[in-house]
């Protein structure tokens, strides 16, 4: 269970350019559920999915994941934070060019100091899930738009998080793969995972697998409710 | 175990990474290499013909007497031998021939020498390599002189001297003394100076002083101040030889400088993206350090490996024209490899640790930074 106390988060603070993305939200994301935060562009979205994977911190206010704060925990911890609880799905995938869908996938476990052999398998295995085993050693700039989001996918899968954050995951996919994503998604909370995404694609927000819905405008919580 | 798991993987996404940029790592390697082979090429040749020069002065002589003139160097007179072998611990005295000579057809110089054991006959000479390759000298070729009168004066090569000390004998020309003497226009019962042995080397500086107390306008010289004064001239001569290269050096480290601190828009994403999925601030710069570790290491070594086949296997080709030779000669010679591990510390210490310090110190924002911004692409 994920906890937000009264978050705001202001850039530019004291500054002529002062901004303020979040105003004092107060949320309970439940485990093993799905959570959609939904809200026009520039709501604050992207930067509420950022402090509750332990990216940023806020300006003010409080995350509790399962009773331990983390927003005053220091960089290493965050990272490992990061690394451990959290598998993050992003709106751009975020892969790294020039080395294989492999290597990309096995990125986030480099500082776990596994043995290599057990964590390739692994990431072969996700890749297998995914149908990209055949391609593992494809540099991943060569790759389609719904076969990047795969791969994004497995690398968020690799050190098992038992949190997903997916920020606008079907922006740069048509409907079917859409579609694919919704299936993935309901698979994933099947295993266990909790799963948080910001979304204002209906395709997302309407889909049976969401069971929270959060509304967000001008960085606050206009309505949040069970999805129908 | 964990750990070298972990330095491991690391490793082998470092060396996949710099493997994406290749034009950009190979050129900053190619730059970085040429620069450590030039400066381990001056390294090495210094200090190999100082060993060298050093190896040739074992064999000479302990204690040269001069006879100075008006402050300079004159002939000095046979009589003096006699006066300096009655200084008590002197072993034997005898005098020496030897000069220089200008080749006005050839525009070089040569030494020219009378040696001491089984000199040339008379109307012969033995030349070094270099005088041999100036003047287009065989055996059995007849090299013509200039006498001090202005007459010509040939001799007949006998032999071209071995090419094992060619750095010093490189310029030398053998003759007799007879020879020497009507080339110069010298009169018997002198010579150019003389050289004394002695039983008991530490006795050197008191023989010295009462040489010159008991022939005032004699100057003696010990062979350790021919030593320190060879010493002086190769320093000098390196001396320059490494200024130029400092300009080198200095155009590099502005290059990878610039290389190293202007982090790249992409590199600075993959950063980010390091950091969010749950690289912590250590991770990155581990990363950073193998980047620079292999690419600085990679470097050196393969300058250093260079700079000793360009030293000792191709002669030192580039630099001999700035390094040596009293005269205008560029004797081709091949060195006795010697090295200096000391001097090759000194040289990583300047290539490899500023340089990788260098590509970290960047990465170090770049890695503290939030990775937020990653999520906005
Ligand atoms: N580093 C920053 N400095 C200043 N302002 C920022 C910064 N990051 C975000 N903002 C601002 O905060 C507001 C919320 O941004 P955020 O990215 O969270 O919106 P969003 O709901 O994700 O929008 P979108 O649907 O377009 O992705 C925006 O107005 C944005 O300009
Ligand atoms: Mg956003």
């Amino acid at each position: 269970m994920i906890i937000l106390n009264q978050v705001s988060k202001v850039f530019n603070k004291g500054k002529q350019n002062e901004f303020v993305s979040l105003r004092e939200i107060s949320i309970t994301i439940p485990r093993q559920q799905v959570t959609v935060l939904k809200g026009p562009s520039g709501s604050g979205k992207t930067t509420l999915l950022s402090i509750i994977g332990g990216m940023s911190r806020p300006t003010s206010g409080r995350v509790t994941l399962d009773g331990r704060e983390t927003t005053s925990l220091p960089e290493r911890f965050l990272a490992a934070l990061r690394r451990e609880t959290f598998g993050f799905i992003f709106q751009q995938f975020n892969l790294i060019n020039g080395i294989s869908i492999l290597e990309n996938v096995m990125l986030p476990a480099v500082p776990n100091g596994e043995r290599h052999a057990p964590l390739k398998g692994r990431a072969m295995d996700l890749l297998a899930m995914f149908g990209l085993e055949a391609r593992a050693a494809t540099r991943v700039e060569l790759l389609s738009g719904g076969e990047m989001q795969r791969v994004a996918i497995a690398r968020a899968l690799i050190n098992n998080p038992r949190v997903i954050i997916a920020d606008e995951p079907t922006a740069h996919l048509d409907s079917k793969l859409s579609g694919e994503l919704i299936t993935i998604i309901g698979r994933l909370k099947q295993e266990g995972r909790t799963i948080i995404m910001a979304s204002h694609d209906p395709l997302v927000c309407d889909a049976a697998v969401v069971d929270n819905l959060v509304e967000i405008r001008d960085g606050e919580i206009s309505d949040s409710a069970p999805a129908k | 175990m964990a750990n070298i798991e972990k330095q491991r993987a690391i490793i082998d996404f470092t060396l996949a990474s710099l493997m994406r940029r290749k034009g950009k790592n190979a050129a900053l390697l190619v730059v970085y290499t040429l620069v450590v082979a030039a400066l381990a090429s001056v390294m090495f040749l210094t200090k190999s013909i100082r060993s060298e020069a050093a190896a040739v002065l074992v064999d000479a002589p302990e204690l040269v007497v001069q006879r100075m003139v008006a402050g300079r160097h004159e002939m000095i007179p046979l009589s003096y031998i006699e006066k300096i072998a009655s200084i008590r611990g002197v072993k034997s005295v005898r005098g020496r021939l030897w000069g220089y000579y200008y080749d006005p057809v050839f525009g070089a110089n040569y030494t020219l020498l009378v040696p001491q054991e089984s000199p040339p006959e008379e109307g012969k000479v033995a030349v070094g390599q270099g005088v041999a390759r100036s003047a287009l000298a065989e055996v059995d070729n007849i090299m013509p002189f200039r006498t001090s009168q202005g007459a010509l004066f040939t001799l007949t090569v006998a032999r071209v001297l071995p090419a094992g000390t060619e750095l010093v004998s490189s310029d030398l020309v053998l003759l007799s003394a007879a020879d020497f003497k009507t080339l110069f226009g010298i009169p018997d019962g002198m010579a150019t100076d003389l050289v004394a042995e002695v039983s008991n080397p530490s006795e050197i500086p008191t023989i010295a002083a009462k040489i010159a107390r008991l022939l005032p306008d004699t100057r003696p010289i010990a062979r350790d101040e021919i030593l320190r004064t060879y010493d002086a001239i190769f320093n000098w001569r390196s001396g320059i030889l490494l200024a130029i290269l400092s300009g080198a050096l200095l155009a590099f480290f502005i290059f990878a400088w610039d290389k190293a601190t202007g982090l790249s828009a992409e590199e600075r994403r993959e950063i980010g993206i390091l950091k969010a999925i749950g690289w912590d601030v250590g991770d990155v710069l581990m990363m950073k350090l193998w980047e620079g570790a292999a690419l600085s290491l990679t470097a050196f070594v393969t300058g250093v490996i260079l700079a000793w086949l360009h030293v000792f296997a191709g002669g030192a080709a580039l630099f001999v024209p700035v390094l040596k030779g009293w005269s205008v000669l560029y004797p081709s010679f091949r060195l006795t490899p010697s090295i200096d591990l000391m001097q090759l510390a000194v040289l990583f210490f300047l290539t490899v640790i500023p340089y990788t310090v260098a590509t970290i110190v960047p990465c170090w924002r770049a890695a503290t930074a939030a990775p937020d911004s990653v999520m906005r692409g």
